[in-house]
């Protein structure tokens, strides 16, 4: 394969066509307002070759595009060259390389070609995409980059990928661990966050909207006044029904993505990686080996216990200043895969044998308790009696919910992995591997210090985790195991 | 059935090395000159910014700024403030210093925020040294030193030339490529 991947080439001639889509799409996406803006004037059916014309045009880009666009491999980078009007040679390196992903939009999946993406850290951020590449030549190059990315010392993320009709195949110890069938995604999509879904929702149905405001602006300006008063009314009596309708956006827009992005859904654990496919409109086949796997994090909300399921986040080394960095989620993950997965990441979790075992200092109790319970203060003056009643149950609500969020705080320390578990109704459950922690920091402000209390920062190249309101020597402590673990792991990697 | 054997020697938690026991030294002193240079230069900009209405209105017979008659509550704010930060530099200096083990190097800053964060040889990615007109001035170098992911990036400023490059060599001996 490797004196072929030397040669420039150019990606597969049907590629043409998925270009042409790729780019009428951004077009359409840009310029429907004006068009939507021309239709109100004067139109006359010449006017309709606009479109055709723009379908020519783009079409001819694509062309162009496809044309000037070349790929290879030398020594010891990728380099693409591309561009129409001005060209660019982008040259990279091997060892930036963070992760190489391949992927199957609808038309790729018509056509049986593949799409590679190959995610690069550092500051440029320039990453590269093939859009349309035959699926043996995709997987020779993406073996190819593997094998000269993946160095021992590699502090990269990295994923990538087997076969992609057959991912389980290069593990051949692979057990199955999450597949998604149509009831388990409808269960994941009623267990999202339907707000933030209803904010994405709504964002969606905005933007399309952009530039048709001024339209609307304009029109509402030429109504009399009364007719806006009216439609005032109208609005604040809509209220409730606009409520309705946001959450129903919410849900919906929840159980949509959730289909679109899990769409039969099947992973498999292997004994140094992890494999899985995903999605519907756009087919994405990932294997993440361990060794590049910086934290996990599972999170579940009351919906997702009573499901029995928790989301795992899966995170790769991020850029710097913490912008990038591939993150894979993996829904409906139960106690079983848990343990699973676990077993292999981090074998000594699964042995049970816990180092340290701490809770945060009692006086953050009472930390959590005067910032919840602050607001009550506000409603405390005795103009009515209603005031210091509703401010008490306040209090004791608050009492209530301090003292569950203050036992939800956790950390366990293992001989090769941090746990930290934080969250009563939304729990997330962190685990840091030690082999890989990047700095561990110690910080306190000086009134915590004269109580000797203070933070615990564990410093990962995928994000900084933080445990607050730690003893002071119990958080010494585990820093310095956590350092000579550190040390022991760094070291006997090169020795 | 084959058993395989790893050795798995029992860890004396208390016979960790501790990183609080090492000696931490001191940046420059010039260092804390400019640094309270800039609490000084800031502070006055502050204090002009928070009398120029009251002045404009005793002197420059603007009524309408007659709500800053109170000139006194302001500028007491800021001095509450400029005694925090004051204190803040000239005690947290003394705090101020880096320490270096065979293995890792811990820097300590801060006096109302203290913070001692150590870094791993092993997880550096590569050291920068940094001037900015002032320091260069005075002689003084910043060292930055970069992990995988830019979380633990330390940043140690105020060294002299000789302890930078010193400092330097020693990060670049340890953290073998």
């Amino acid at each position: 394969m490797t004196p072929d991947l030397a040669v420039p080439r150019r990606q597969h001639p049907l590629g043409v066509i998925i270009l042409a889509t790729k780019f009428s799409w951004h077009v359409a996406k840009a310029g429907w307002p004006a068009l939507l803006g021309l239709s109100f004037g004067n139109l006359k059916w010449y006017h309709l070759l606009v479109v055709p014309a723009a379908f020519v045009v783009v079409g001819g880009f694509a062309l162009v595009y496809y044309l000037r666009f070349r790929f290879y491999v030398d020594a010891d980078a990728l380099i693409v060259e591309r561009g129409i009007f001005q060209r660019e040679r982008l040259q990279v390196p091997f060892e930036r390389i963070q992760a190489v992903q391949l992927f199957q939009g609808p038309i790729q999946q018509l056509f049986g070609l593949t799409g590679l993406r190959v995610d690069t850290a550092g500051s440029s951020g320039n990453e590269v995409e093939l859009v349309a590449v035959k699926l043996a030549e995709a997987e020779g190059l993406q073996q190819f980059l593997r094998s000269r990315m993946d160095g021992p010392k590699e502090e990269g993320g990295a994923q990538d990928m087997e076969g992609m009709s057959a991912p389980a195949a290069a593990l051949p110890e692979a057990d199955a661990l999450v597949s998604l069938g149509w009831m388990d995604l409808l269960k994941v999509g009623f267990s999202q966050n339907h707000i933030r879904s209803a904010f994405i929702g709504l964002a969606v149905v905005l933007s399309l909207f952009q530039g048709v405001e001024e339209q609307v602006s304009s029109w509402i300006a030429g109504l009399p006044g009364l007719v806006l008063a009216m439609a005032g009314l109208a609005a604040t009596a809509l209220f409730l029904p606009g409520l309705v309708l946001l959450m129903f956006i919410g849900v919906a827009t929840s159980v949509v993505s959730v289909v679109l992005k899990y769409w039969k859904l099947n992973s498999t654990l292997g004994d140094d990686g992890l494999a899985l496919q995903m999605g519907l409109l756009r087919r994405n086949v990932f294997e993440v080996p361990f060794q590049k796997i910086h934290l996990t994090e599972w999170k579940s909300n009351w919906i997702r216990r009573a499901l029995g399921y928790e989301t795992l986040r899966i995170q790769q080394a991020q850029a710097e200043g913490g912008r990038g960095g591939v993150r894979i989620f993996i829904p409906a993950m139960q106690a079983r895969h848990r343990l699973a997965m676990e077993e292999r990441l981090y074998p000594d979790i699964g042995k049970k044998e816990v180092v340290f075992d701490v809770v945060p200092a009692r006086r953050l109790r009472w930390i959590l308790f005067a910032l919840a319970a602050s607001p009550a203060l506000l409603v405390l003056s005795p103009q009515a009696l209603i005031h210091p009643l509703l401010g008490l149950m306040w209090m004791v609500f608050v009492l209530w919910t301090t003292g569950k969020r203050y036992r939800s705080l956790r950390m366990k320390v293992y001989r090769d992995a941090v746990v930290l578990e934080k969250g009563w109704f939304w729990q997330t459950r962190t685990v840091i591997k030690l082999s890989q922690l990047q700095g561990i920091e110690w910080k306190r402000h000086a009134l915590l210090e004269r109580r000797r209390i203070g933070h615990l920062v564990f410093h990962t190249a995928a994000g900084a985790e933080r445990f607050g309101y730690l003893d002071k020597s119990n958080a010494l402590a585990i820093r310095n195991f956590a350092l000579n673990q550190v040390h022991v792991a760094y070291g006997n990697r090169t020795d | 059935m084959e058993i395989s054997t790893v050795a798995n020697p029992a860890i004396d938690l208390s016979d960790l090395p501790d990183v609080e026991g090492v000696t931490f030294l001191p940046v420059s002193r010039k260092y804390r000159t400019m640094r309270l240079a800039l609490w000084g230069t800031v502070q006055l900009l502050l204090l002009a910014a928070v009398l120029t209405p009251y002045l404009l209105y005793r002197f420059g017979g603007e009524e309408d700024l007659a709500a800053f008659s109170q000139w006194w509550l302001p500028v007491l704010a800021q001095a509450v403030l400029a005694i925090l930060w004051g204190l803040e530099e000239w005690k947290g200096f003394q705090r101020r210093g880096y320490a270096v083990r065979d293995r890792d190097i811990t820097y300590r800053t801060g006096w109302l925020f203290r913070s001692t964060t150590t870094v791993p040889f092993g997880m550096i990615q590569h050291s920068e040294l940094s001037q900015g007109p002032v320091s260069r001035m005075m002689g003084l170098n910043h060292l930055k030193i970069f992990t995988a992911g830019g979380s633990g990036n330390l940043r140690i400023a105020g060294l002299t030339e000789e302890d930078a490059q010193s400092l330097r060599s020693v990060i670049e001996a340890r953290t073998r490529r």
